[in-house]
């Protein structure tokens, strides 16, 4: 049973790898990085049940609570970042190029 | 008797408080609107004045106790401590340095109110008197330091000050070439400072550094490092106190202004040297050859410094050059084993000294910062406070009975002919006629006959009051103060010598009553002639002369300076420059240009990696990541 939790964690955590190399949309990356968070926040939970403990839960839900924040935070750099060039896409942002 | 006091460590620290004051204040408006002159002028004479009054507290003191224990000591904390040195910042005052306070704080105090008026106008005027205060708090310290090391400490802090007094005026090139020598010269004496304390810590050190256990140690000293420690120790003294081969830095001193030229020829930095030899007379007194050694370099200077002195034109450089002298009448006090009788000379010197350098500064600032003696003349009419005072400091310093300078001096020449040094004698009889000359030949050609610039003579004009007040003052200490060592053969007990001898390790010489009437007889017989022939050719008025032969070499001071450019500086210069040009750009460049290469080519390298586009670090993140758990999983296993 628990096989099943674990494969749908990995596929869900191998999507928003992808999503972040692949994509070139701020929001795309943003959002494939949340599907991260949250492919990691499954395997949590089920191996909490597994276990009968509660500290899966508790981790669980503090990277949701990290997760708001990050939201909060990553937003209003997207804003800046838009009123700077005017696009959204991450390519345009090159400065650190050696 | 309570030894330990709390009040030593004021002495030199009210200075430095001063100093840091003033330069504060400087540092804050000089960009604005400066502060009232006054209100500098106050703040720099408290430091000093109350130095003066403790140093008469410490005086006191030390009067009231009984005369074998007269000491006082303060320990302020422990400096540094490594191994068997153990180096606390103490002060000492004993029966030497009280004295050497007392005219210290008095005649630096003098000086910092006649400055007042001399630098007034100055847009530098609050920087000047926070390096005089700090001149002066570098001198306290020096005197009251308890252990070589805190007398080297002061010894710095006098040669720091003096650089920086000397190159004052530093829009002008000359003058800051002028501070760099002294500093430099300096700088060769303190290496012998240094390398004599090292030898001295090496010998007897480990059972205490501080003088007194220094003094209670002497005695182990084998003869060889007692020679190489009072030489070393010589070296320094050389430099500070201006002797053969080092004195080339003081005439040059006179680019600084006036009252520093005062300071540091009464009562500060040259005197350092003869004191340092009397604080250390535990060991010259035990060996013989190193006193003999300091008396000729002592002497020898007198009389190169005198020969300088008859040829000068400048007023300031004439009084140079008698600094010179009177400092070499010193060393020869000090080498007889007089040590006593060089510091009394120190004492009377240090008032007349001062009387007569602040006195030229009177002249020039009459002249309008003109200083060439040939330049002036009939002055006498127009500025006669400034004329008598330095006429007494002139007599005084000519070793005429019965002013300051007569007694001090006729003492050194005495204790040489009564310990058998005839040579020294009659070289410093003959140097005695030669300082009469040249002062006098000073007076007359800058007050006595007619003006020979009209115009400046119409505008020159006697000094205001907070310049002539510290020159009377002075003027009497200049003609009293050899009374206070009156020797019996005047009728006097020679209090001085008296205060001085639990200081110092020297046995007084006895000799016969013809003796003492042969030294007093020639020494106001070479006075009378040097007067003498000083009046014939200048006291009518005279025209400046044109130097031939041994008076233009005399004029140009042998070419000392010359031959030491050639054959020390230049050389210098040229190994320097070799060394530039070779060893330096391959061997100590070349580690450092291959390190710099070595980073350049490495960062080409890893430049490739470096896109710039998030998502391609966030793939590396992920490959790090993966190889990462891949390890961790596989030693897990």
């Amino acid at each position: 049973m628990i096989q099943s939790y674990l494969t749908v964690s990995v596929i869900l955590f191998c999507l928003g790898i992808v999503g972040v190399i692949s994509r070139r949309n701020v929001f795309t990356v943003f959002m494939s990085i949340e599907l991260m968070l949250n492919a990691a926040n499954l395997s949590f939970v089920a191996l909490a049940r597994l276990h009968e403990s509660m500290d899966g839960h508790v981790l669980a839900l503090m990277v949701m609570a990290v997760a708001a924040a990050e939201a909060a935070l990553a937003l209003a750099v997207v804003i800046l970042l838009h009123k700077h060039k005017g696009k959204l896409d991450t390519n345009v942002f090159s400065l650190l190029k050696g | 008797m309570e030894h330990n006091v709390t009040f030593l460590g004021y002495i030199p620290i009210l200075p430095l408080i001063g100093a840091a004051v003033l330069g504060l204040l400087h540092v804050g408006t000089c960009t604005r609107k400066p502060i009232h002159e006054k209100i500098y002028g106050v703040f720099a004479c408290i430091g000093p004045l109350l130095s003066f009054v403790l140093a008469l507290r410490v005086f006191f003191t030390l009067k009231g106790m009984p005369e074998e224990a007269r000491y006082l000591t303060q320990e302020a904390f422990t400096w540094f401590q490594v191994g068997d040195l153990n180096i606390s910042m103490g002060f000492l005052a004993d029966p030497l340095s009280s004295l050497m306070l007392l005219f210290v704080t008095l005649i630096g105090s003098l000086i910092h109110i006649y400055s007042i008026g001399y630098m007034s106008g100055d847009k530098n005027f609050g920087k000047f008197f926070a390096y005089l205060n700090l001149f002066l708090g570098s001198m306290l310290v020096l005197v009251l330091g308890d252990s070589p090391v805190v007398m080297f400490v002061g010894w710095e802090g006098v040669g720091l000050c003096s650089y920086l007094l000397i190159s004052f005026y530093c829009e002008d090139t000359d003058n800051v070439l002028a501070g760099n020598k002294a500093f430099i010269v300096n700088r060769i004496g303190d290496l012998g400072f240094v390398l004599g304390m090292g030898f001295l810590f090496w010998a007897i050190g480990a059972q205490g550094f501080d003088f007194m256990s220094l003094k209670a140690n002497a005695h182990v000293l084998a003869p060889g490092v007692a020679l190489t420690v009072c030489l070393l120790l010589f070296v320094g003294a050389t430099g500070k106190s201006a002797q053969i081969p080092l004195y080339v830095w003081l005439p040059d001193a006179m680019a600084g202004p006036t009252p520093v030229s005062a300071l540091i020829h009464a009562a500060t930095m040259v005197t350092a040297g003869v004191y340092m030899v009397a604080r250390f007379s535990f060991i010259y007194a035990h060996v013989p050859l190193a006193g003999e050694i300091v008396a000729w370099v002592g002497i020898l200077t007198a009389l190169l410094a005198a020969i300088f002195g008859m040829f000068q034109d400048d007023i300031k450089k004439v009084l140079a050059y008698s600094t010179v002298s009177q400092l070499g009448y010193m060393f020869a006090g000090v080498g007889v084993a007089a040590y006593s009788a060089g510091i009394f000379h120190v004492f009377t010197h240090a008032f007349f000294k001062a009387l007569l350098f602040l006195g030229a500064g009177a002249v020039i600032y009459a002249m309008h910062h003109e200083q060439n003696i040939w330049k002036m003349g009939g002055l006498k009419k127009k500025m006669p406070k400034t004329y008598i005072t330095m006429l007494i400091g002139a007599l005084a310093l000519a070793g005429c009975p019965p002013f300051a300078g007569f007694f001090s001096k006729d003492e050194i020449l005495f204790s040489a002919l009564a310990t058998g040094h005839y040579g020294i004698w009659i070289v410093g009889v003959l140097v005695a006629g030669m300082t009469a000359y040249y002062t006098f030949r000073m007076i007359f050609v800058v007050f006595h006959g007619e003006p020979r610039d009209q115009e400046a003579y119409d505008h020159a004009h006697e000094a205001p009051a907070v310049m002539t007040v510290p020159l009377i003052i002075l003027a009497v200490g200049a003609l009293c103060a050899g009374f206070l060592n009156l020797p019996a053969i005047f009728g006097g007990h020679q209090q001085v010598s008296h205060w001085l001898a639990p200081s110092l390790t020297e046995h007084h010489p006895h000799a016969s009553l013809f003796v003492e009437i042969i030294a007093i007889g020639a020494s106001v017989l070479a006075f009378v002639i040097g007067i003498r022939a000083a009046y014939k050719r200048f006291g009518a008025g005279a025209e400046e002369p044109q130097f031939q032969g041994f008076a233009k070499f005399a004029y140009h001071k042998f070419y000392v300076d010359e031959l030491y450019d050639a054959v020390f500086v230049q050389p210098y210069k040229r190994i320097g420059d070799a060394i530039r040009k070779t060893i330096e750009p391959s061997v100590t460049d070349g580690p450092v240009t291959l390190a710099a290469k070595v980073y350049m080519i490495a960062g080409a390298a890893f430049k490739v990696f470096q896109v710039g586009y998030v998502r391609v670090y966030a793939l590396y993140m992920i490959i790090g990541l993966s190889v990462m758990s891949l390890l961790l999983s596989q030693s897990l296993n």
